[in-house]
């Protein structure tokens, strides 16, 4: 009654294959191969390894066990276009949209089903693995030995010398008591050996005869000149100048630990006659995420009315005061991008171990001898310059020497003076 | 023998007086002409609001306050430094671009770079410009493992898949307004300065 054709046959057989076929693809079994996780972790480290941890929360959720929480194929989508899924109001997509503050995961749609895979076989081979053990910090003090080490060396040699020299003066002496007291029992000395022999030391004649006075009062003159001089030389010069910031920023960790270039900050040094100190909004360009807890940075968030909880800003604003360490006199024009910009100098070459300082101090003098100094040594930097060709070929001319500032107007005097 | 010791003790303190002109933590120093050191016009980086400093050198009374005093009333918080007035263009300064925060689809349609491809001192500033702004964070080849992202999780590794795909328009709307946990840098980087760094990143994205 019921006659099954050969193509109806055909049909029905083809779609079980059919069904089979794409369910034996549809549920896609992680790898284990070593290859494949080999080539997961590389793609973990290059596309993933910014936001995700496999043992710790960073940006996104520490990956461990993921692919025994999730499905494959919800990972697959997920990792190609997680926005796609929220937006399909998927439920496990919205929680995860919620709990990460809306963060988006950027969409990888340029990967394969066997690219995603293999970044799960990674991450179930490094689940498996376990929590890495915690490693024992490493004190870094050794680091810093070199010079310790010298110093204390130098110490140690010092020390060395004085005593041998203390040594000396006691065996020198003990040596000439021996002798007086030896030529005391010598008979046949005349009157004036005998004097020297018998001469006993008076402290008391020594230090009021004329010879003592006098040298201790030139010394004294001397050493109160030296200090008139010297402190004379003070008035004006601000160096070692070291005020105390409204906040404690270092230059030690922003520019020495972290290595981020002064220009990153100071955005007017190529471009102004001032290096600029930079507004609140670089500082959040990091510490929206950085140190978020300090106490520091809690008078940034103050400053600009920002809220670390909401992540929200507010009106009520008001400048943050920092105190100008480096002021020339309105006598003398400087300007930053002439030397930084057209000299290439580099800021360390005014500023001194700015990467190294904790608290920001004057570190030159900024007197007029200083700049002249530096203008007579300095070549100019002309390579590449078309401003100075004429002027390097004029000087070519008549001298051997390279160009110095000075041989073009860096003594005159209006060029800082107007 | 007394006048004597007066006059060396008279000596001592002078030069204790003369040494101490030095600046320290804390402490400017004796300044020489004063004036000269706290500027009458109004100065960009230094502001001192407290009307009496000064006060004990006044070269003009009719002002109503100190030598040193140096405040903009008319400003908010009496601060000397401006911004620039809202909607005016620098003269030199290329147009702005009329787009948002979100417009990044838009940006990376539409935007393109206004130095010729051909041009390779582009990319040497663009190198610099990058070094300067980006490397610290996004690394010198771009791998995003600059030493700020050990402190900072999630910084972009530019040579990721999702990137390699990206326009010029798209970095310079990016280093512009910022996007996902990268703040918006637009203040610091001039526009020139945003499409040189944007073509120096397809020329690393290339390298890799």
């Amino acid at each position: 009654m019921f006659k099954t054709t050969p193509k109806l046959t055909k049909i029905f057989l083809g779609l079980v294959l059919g069904i089979f076929v794409s369910t034996s693809l549809n549920a896609q079994e992680i790898p284990t191969d070593e290859s494949v996780i080999a080539a997961g972790e590389s793609t973990f480290k290059v596309n993933c390894a910014t936001c995700h941890k496999i043992w710790e929360k960073r940006i996104g959720p520490a990956l461990n066990g993921v692919t025994e929480r999730r499905e494959v194929e919800w990972l697959i989508s997920w990792i190609k276009n997680s926005q796609a899924m929220i937006a399909a109001g998927d439920p496990i997509a919205l929680e995860l949209w919620e709990e990460y503050n809306q963060t988006v995961m950027t969409a990888y749609p340029s990967f394969s089903d066997d690219d995603v895979l293999a970044v799960l076989a990674y991450i179930q081979a490094e689940t498996a693995k376990g929590p890495p053990v915690e490693e024992v910090a490493v004190t870094t003090a050794g680091e810093g030995g070199g010079d310790a080490i010298s110093s204390s060396y130098l110490m140690a040699v010092i020390i060395i010398l004085v005593v041998v020299l203390a040594l000396a003066v006691v065996a020198l002496i003990i040596a000439a008591r021996t002798l007086v007291k030896h030529l005391k029992d010598v008979k046949g000395l005349d009157e004036a050996e005998q004097e020297i022999v018998s001469q006993e030391f008076n402290v008391a004649a020594f230090l009021k005869s004329n010879n003592f006075v006098g040298l201790v009062i030139f010394v004294f003159t001397i050493i109160v000149l030296k200090t008139l001089i010297d402190g004379a030389f003070t008035i004006g010069v601000q160096q070692g100048y070291q005020p105390t910031q409204p906040i404690a920023f270092s230059h030690e960790i922003h520019a020495g630990q972290y290595e981020i270039d002064c220009q990153y900050c100071h955005t007017g040094v190529n471009k102004s006659k001032s290096a600029n100190i930079p507004s609140p909004n670089i500082c959040m360009n990091c510490h929206t995420q950085v140190k978020t807890e300090s106490e520091e940075i809690a008078k940034i968030y103050a400053a600009i009315d920002y809220d670390p909880e909401t992540q929200t800003y507010g009106t009520d604003t008001k400048p943050i005061e920092w105190v100008r360490i480096h002021n020339l006199p309105d006598l003398a024009y400087f300007n930053h991008s002439q030397h930084v910009k057209v000299a290439g100098l580099e800021c360390e070459t005014c500023h001194g171990p700015i990467k190294e300082m904790e608290v920001v101090y004057q570190y030159s003098s900024l007197t007029m001898g200083w700049c002249i100094n530096c203008h007579r040594e300095t070549d100019v930097n002309t390579k590449g310059n078309e401003y100075y060709d004429k002027l390097v070929k004029l000087h070519s001319e008549q001298s051997k020497e390279p160009m110095k500032v000075e041989d073009i107007g860096g003594l005159e005097c209006a060029k800082c003076h107007y | 023998m007394k006048l004597k010791a007066f006059r060396y003790l008279g000596i001592i303190t002078i030069g204790a007086l003369v040494a101490s002109c030095a600046a320290g933590v804390d402490d400017t120093g004796l300044e020489y002409a004063p004036q000269m050191y706290h500027s009458t016009p109004y100065e960009p980086l230094t502001q001192i609001q407290n009307e009496d400093a000064g006060s004990w050198l006044d070269s003009n009374e009719e002002d109503g306050h100190g030598e040193f005093y140096n405040s903009n009333p008319y400003n908010q918080f009496k601060m000397n430094m401006r911004e620039p007035v809202a909607n005016t263009v620098r003269r030199g300064q290329l147009l702005p671009v009329r787009l948002g925060k979100d417009d990044l689809e838009v940006a990376a349609a539409t935007l393109a770079n206004p130095f010729p491809a051909e041009d390779e001192s582009v990319v040497k500033q663009g190198k610099v410009l990058y070094d300067s702004y980006c490397k610290h964070c996004h690394g010198e080849k771009g791998n995003g493992d600059g030493l700020v992202a050990e402190a900072y999780a999630g910084v972009a590794n530019l040579n990721g898949a999702a990137y390699l795909e990206i326009t010029e328009g798209h970095i310079f709307h990016v280093i512009t307004y910022g996007k996902g946990l990268m703040g918006a840098h637009g203040s610091q980087v001039s526009p020139e300065d945003r499409w040189r760094i944007a073509r120096y990143v397809k020329e690393l994205q290339k390298k890799n």
